[in-house]
């Protein structure tokens, strides 16, 4: 067992833990960060995509104890971030979720591209969520929220908001 | 699909690192980014008593360039590669090849180091490094050894690297500005495993050519006829078909009359890009 | 998208979702997430054989309390499964393997620890000895008399053998035209996002099992688990958390429910599994897998005459509760003739029992199988003819004038213009654009193929159709209960089981749309069986049909009674008055519907003399014909194919559809463009391939390909709306048309970009090997001078 020092959505969090808990394991079982979700545990889905120190991270494919001093933040910890909420507008306004199960992930990575690529055209945005497996919209809505989102995040700092 | 149970350390420095691996009966592998070994430990087909994590070791991180050679440290991301963070990225090369592997958010933890050690047969980096006549740095027990990337990669999952030796590095010889390169690459789907990838690499004019196909064989190969019909001008469509064969057949050779057309087709698309340039 | 009713109140409105707040905030409630104190976690010992007598489990000395294999459980009353036919024969299956196991991941035992991880390093230990016999993989030698046997006394591996004939099939042999084609969809899984999981414990305060699970349909899973395990109904609860998707993969009794619910009865604590991929790759709901020998026959000016011959469903190694697999020969036979005048038939289907994992319904369920037979052989005998594929169905398409129309195998399309649907695809893609493009060549050598395949798509049917299929369970009926609160809010407790449709926004506008109320005020519930009226759940495109009925039915009944008890308070007559913006119009003043609900919840003495108390009731509703009503469409598509790696590029892809009246038509759009995502992946991705031994060679996502963003197109969606003439507003079912079509659109383009050299797609998925080999083959027969 290991003891763990990290941040979690901000808050200091010291946990002991076995080294084999994946950080999706962490958050879900024993923090009860249930946003995160679980859709295949071998990286090739990404629901379960969080941050560590801001970077994109598929949090099935991270040991707990690897997040030693690190801060994860999950889509629990995005309530208050002003590019989640313009995309959580677009997604709600362009139907870019059926069963919801994908849409923790989905969200976390359309901020990560957003972040990286402020307007994003059709195409780019296609694929940027190359390997993000949405099972319900067939991604046509998913992207147009996306490109929506950074047009509408685009303008604004061009008006110098 | 939980790992097994092992131990943990993140020792913090190559010595500790290679004490630790190759330890008496210690059933130990080394973790970089994680973005193959968690699959491997989840499923369960990967059970080590001890993980090594190396993410710690700062030097590993470091990239630096002279005027013949970029230096890229084990632990560089394909991300960073991809976002341009290499001094020299062979005119758009490196950057191509990282912004193609898997995912981003995997990009954003796999190690260029990691999947040269792995040596996945499917895998862009063994076979882009060779291209590009690249050199490992290992550390050793006393000193540090360097050997071509292409002899370093023996096979499937089989490199020269003994049980206590982790990769620190690799050297890349900085192609001059006039170097054209073409890569091809096909997967079922955007960010799976390729079935076939192929680099093509011509220095200036009239320098010299290299022309790699991987994911065809147990380890990545170097199709010299190709390169030497380039080099020599003979580069007709069917000149080229006719040496891809050729090289296929004496160094990739396959049961399979469909991969060899899919081969073909990979290398043929790598060429016809590069003479487009 | 608007929030606002149109001309017809909310139907037809695209209000926004209600369901959505919680998932964008992360806080769905799914299986997984669901935390009761002191649940340990299951790990299940599966078969790494796929047939083998079960010789002996031995489990390790210091944890022998903590593995169970079947002989551990309380006894299980294994129900047989399968439709009511007495020739359909019994594939007895436990909850954890008995004697025999008979497919690679059958449970052999349970393994419960504290944690998931614990209970897999315990079932590592568990040692399995198993005496392998012959593997039975391949559906069609399955049925010769010398295979081996799936269940030894059996006199054959079909679980049954069914014949349909119609008009009369022995003209067929004097046809002009006779095309004999072998065409196959391969295996695949049903790939929810989210797996299977249960959750059991004992309520000891209500004196009842609790189980929650990941389901389509609870109240229907309740019966099993009652009769499985000896406890009376009123003692068995089943809940559905939020539910990650379904496509039908979760609309069985599967035998890790069965094992958990037993376990938690023996063990006293709560007990949870939760599927994960590789699980739900070899042990969920296998699909898809059909293989159709046929022979179309036509005439020379391109009449479609007929089909005949065989169909094999590889169904697997056990009938699922409660209806088997049996609708996939039946569903296949009776929509081979597709939307055509084809009146002779003559189809012998097998429903095969293989050593594989059980098949079940998958979105369209036999329906892209029948599509791609039936389309394919259309093209081919388009080019036979030299005929525009287009124009041949044109030809033989039924015209609206015909409609209602009665198929050669008894399938009633009832309203719509297929025609219009053919004509808008094929505009839309611009058929003569495209034959130019393909004129002219490709620069970097790729063929250019355009595909049409047509679909019809029953929907919303009942009794005289599931009476067909001999189900043992009817859904005959939904039911809602509409109730209406003191304040005028509602709350709808329905039968369904929304899981991605948006019932809780469309069932919501349709009551609103009966009350004269915000849809902001009604809330939908569902899921729970201690809550909910009888129901049997969502699957079979019947959501917007049984419970849109049933919601507007309850609804009405309210508003009449709202008018009344208005009609009362305003001394009006109530033929003169209307209800409508939450309020009860009288010819001179108003009251509103708040009003109303206060005192018939809570002010009794205020009620017209002899009225009972209460706004709130419960309706049950099908359709005036349960043969079911036909959504339809048309599917084009452009391909870009490489003809030497063989893989295929999708350039554009259009549907014209008609599912009637469009409740909410964002929802609409987002099924399609759902539907179809899933529908290339079967044409062109997802497979589970076998071995001799019948291993399974696809069991993560790193050899099972689910597309991504990058696979699928936007898809251009055009709208015809002709509204059923048997359903509450006219509404049809949609939720399963866009799976149907691609494999047969696809299909069909890929064999038009390589129409001069004649290659062949008849297998899906068209795997990149699949369509070079193909292309391969073409050239060399071309070569060697037919």
């Amino acid at each position: 067992m290991k003891t763990l020092t990290l941040k979690v959505n901000d808050v200091d969090v010291t946990q002991v833990v076995e080294p084999r808990e994946t950080l999706a394991d962490f958050l879900r079982e024993r923090l009860r960060l249930t946003a995160t979700h679980l859709g295949c545990e071998h990286g090739a889905c990404g629901a379960c995509t969080v941050t560590i120190d801001g970077v994109a991270t598929r949090s099935c494919l991270r040991l707990a104890v690897m997040c030693e001093g690190q801060s994860v933040t999950t889509l629990e910890g995005m309530e208050s971030d002003a590019t989640m909420d313009v995309l959580r507008r677009h997604f709600h306004t362009g139907h870019a979720l059926q069963c919801g199960f994908c849409t923790p992930g989905m969200l976390m990575m359309a901020r990560d591209i957003l972040l990286r690529i402020p307007t994003p055209d059709p195409a780019t945005v296609r694929q940027q969520l190359s390997g993000q497996i949405c099972r319900c919209t067939g991604y046509a809505n998913i992207v147009a929220a996306i490109v929506a989102a950074g047009r509408e995040i685009g303008g604004r700092r061009a008006a110098g908001a | 699909m939980k790992p097994a149970p092992f131990d943990y350390v993140k020792p913090k420095s190559v010595a500790e690192v290679s004490a630790a691996l190759g330890a008496e009966g210690a059933n130990a592998a080394a973790i970089a980014g994680g973005q193959s070994l968690l699959p491997m430990l989840s499923l369960r087909v990967a059970l080590p008593d001890l993980l090594v994590d190396i993410g710690g070791l700062d030097e590993l991180k470091q990239v630096s360039a002279t005027a013949d050679t970029i230096y890229i440290g084990a632990l560089t991301t394909h991300a960073a590669i991809e976002d341009g963070r290499l001094p020299d990225d062979c005119n758009g090369l490196m950057r191509m090849v990282a912004s193609k592997i898997s995912y981003r958010a995997v990009r954003n933890h796999g190690t260029i180091g990691g999947s040269v050690a792995l040596a996945d047969p499917a895998a862009d980096w063994p076979g882009c490094l060779m291209a590009l006549g690249a050199q490992v740095r290992v550390s050793g027990r006393a000193t540090v050894r360097r050997q071509p990337v292409a002899d370093f990669v023996q096979g499937q999952y089989s490199t020269t690297l003994a049980a206590d030796e982790i990769i620190l590095g690799f050297d890349v010889p900085r192609p001059d500005p006039g170097t054209r390169w073409g890569f091809s690459k096909v997967v079922r789907k955007s960010g799976a495993f390729a079935n076939s990838i192929a680099f093509a690499v011509a220095q200036g004019r009239g320098g010299p050519v290299s022309v790699v196909l991987a994911a065809a064989a147990p380890r990545p190969c170097a199709l010299p006829t190709v390169a030497e019909r380039i080099g020599t001008g003979k580069d007709s469509e069917d000149d080229l078909r006719s040496a891809i064969v050729a090289d296929i057949a004496a160094h990739a050779p396959q049961d399979d009359p469909y991969l060899v057309r899919l081969h073909i087709s990979t290398v043929l698309r790598a060429l016809r890009e590069m003479q487009g340039r | 998208m608007s929030s606002a009713p149109g001309d017809r109140g909310w139907i037809g409105a695209s209000l926004l979702r209600k369901e959505d707040h919680r998932h964008l905030h992360g806080r769905g409630m799914f299986i997984a997430d669901v935390q009761v104190p002191g649940v340990q976690d299951v790990a299940f010992v599966r078969s790494q054989m796929a047939h083998a007598r079960l010789r002996n489990v031995i489990k390790p000395a210091d944890a022998a309390g903590r593995v169970f294999t079947l002989a551990d459980l309380a006894p299980i009353n294994v129900l047989e499964a399968g439709p009511e036919l007495a020739a359909h024969r019994h594939s007895p299956y436990p909850p954890l393997a008995d004697g025999r196991v008979r497919y690679v991941g059958q449970t052999i035992a349970a393994c419960v620890m504290p944690t998931r991880a614990q209970a897999e390093d315990l079932a590592d230990r568990v040692k399995v000895e198993l005496e392998e016999l012959p593997a039975i993989v391949d559906a069609v030698a399955a049925m010769k008399a010398d295979s081996p046997r799936v269940f030894d006394e059996w006199p054959s591996n079909a679980y049954i053998s069914t014949t349909v004939v119609e008009g009369t099939p022995d003209s067929l042999a004097a046809a002009p035209i006779r095309l004999r084609r072998r065409l196959r969809l391969n295996r695949q899984a049903t790939v929810s996002l989210e797996g299977r999981g249960v959750l059991a414990y004992w309520d000891y305060r209500l004196d009842e099992l609790v189980v929650y699970l990941s389901t389509q349909g609870g109240q229907v899973k309740r019966i099993a688990l009652s009769r499985m395990l000896g406890l009376p109904e009123e003692k068995v609860r089943v809940i559905a958390p939020d539910v990650g998707g379904g496509f039908g993969g979760k609309n069985r009794i599967m035998p890790e429910d069965i094992a958990v619910a037993a376990l938690a009865l023996k063990l006293k604590h709560p007990v949870r599994w939760i599927e994960d991929r590789r699980e739900h790759l070899l042990a969920s709901v296998h699909c898809r897998d059909h293989t159709y020998d046929l022979v179309i026959s036509a005439d020379r000016d391109g009449t479609l005459l007929g089909v005949e011959g065989d169909i094999y469903i590889d169904a697997g190694a056990y009938a699922l509760w409660p209806t088997g697999s049996f609708q996939e020969a039946s569903m296949a036979s009776r929509n081979l003739t597709g939307p055509y005048r084809i009146r002779h038939l003559r189809l012998n289907a097998h429903t095969v029992a293989t050593n594989k994992a059980p098949m079940g319904p998958y979105r369209g369920v036999a329906r892209p199988g029948a599509t791609f037979a039936i389309e394919r052989l259309v093209d081919e005998v388009a080019r036979e003819l030299g005929r525009e594929p287009v124009e041949l169905r044109r030809q033989n398409i039924v015209t609206a004038s015909e409609l209602p129309y009665r198929t050669a195998a008894g399938m009633k399309l009832d309203t719509g213009d297929y025609i219009a649907a053919l004509d808008i695809a094929r505009d839309k893609i611009d058929l003569p654009a495209i034959r130019k493009r393909q004129a002219a060549g490709e620069p970097d050598g790729r063929r250019i193929g355009v595909g049409f395949a047509f679909y019809t798509e029953q929907s919303g049917h009942g009794t005289a159709e599931f009476m067909k299929r001999k189900f043992r369970v009817i859904p005959g009926y939904e039911s809602a209960n509409v109730r209406m609160l003191p304040d005028g809010g509602v709350i709808i407790y329905v039968g369904v089981q929304n899981h991605g449709q948006g019932h809780e926004t469309s069932l919501a506008q349709i009551a609103a749309h009966e009350l004269g109320i915000d849809p902001a005020r009604i809330s939908v519930r569902y899921g729970d069986t201690a809550v909910g009226p009888y129901g049997f759940g969502t699957f079979a495109s019947r959501s917007i049909v049984f419970a849109g009925g049933a919601v507007g039915k309850a609804a009405h009944i309210l508003a009449d009674k709202i008018r009344r008890i208005g009609a009362h308070f305003l001394q009006a007559d109530v033929a003169d008055t209307r209800i409508a913006d939450g309020m009860v119009h009288g010819p001179s003043a108003k009251i509103s519907i708040a009003e109303i609900a206060f005192a018939a919840n809570a002010r009794p003495d205020q009620l017209p003399a002899g009225m009972d108390p209460l706004l709130d009731t419960i309706a049950t509703y099908e359709p005036s014909d349960s043969g079911g009503v036909f959504a339809y469409g048309t599917h084009a598509v452009v391909v870009a194919v490489d003809p030497d790696s063989g893989v295929t590029e999708l350039l554009d892809y259009v549907v014209s559809e008609d599912c009637g009246t469009m409740i909410n038509p964002m929802i609409v759009d987002g099924q399609v463009q759902g539907g179809i995502a899933q529908g290339i992946g079967t044409a062109l991705y997802e497979e589970i391939p076998y071995d001799e031994q019948g291993q399974p060679l696809a069991t993560t996502f790193a050899d099972y390909m689910v597309p991504c963003a990058p696979e699928i197109p936007d898809v251009r969606i055009v709208h015809l709306v002709t509204p059923a003439l048997t359903t509450a507003y006219g509404v049809k079912g949609l939720g399963e048309g866009g799976a149907v079509a691609p494999p047969a659109a696809i299909a069909n383009a890929v064999a038009d970009a390589f129409r001069d050299i004649g290659a062949s797609f008849n297998e899906t998925p068209l795997t990149p090997r699949r369509v070079s080999e193909a292309v391969d083959r073409a050239r060399r027969a071309g070569s060697a001078g037919r």
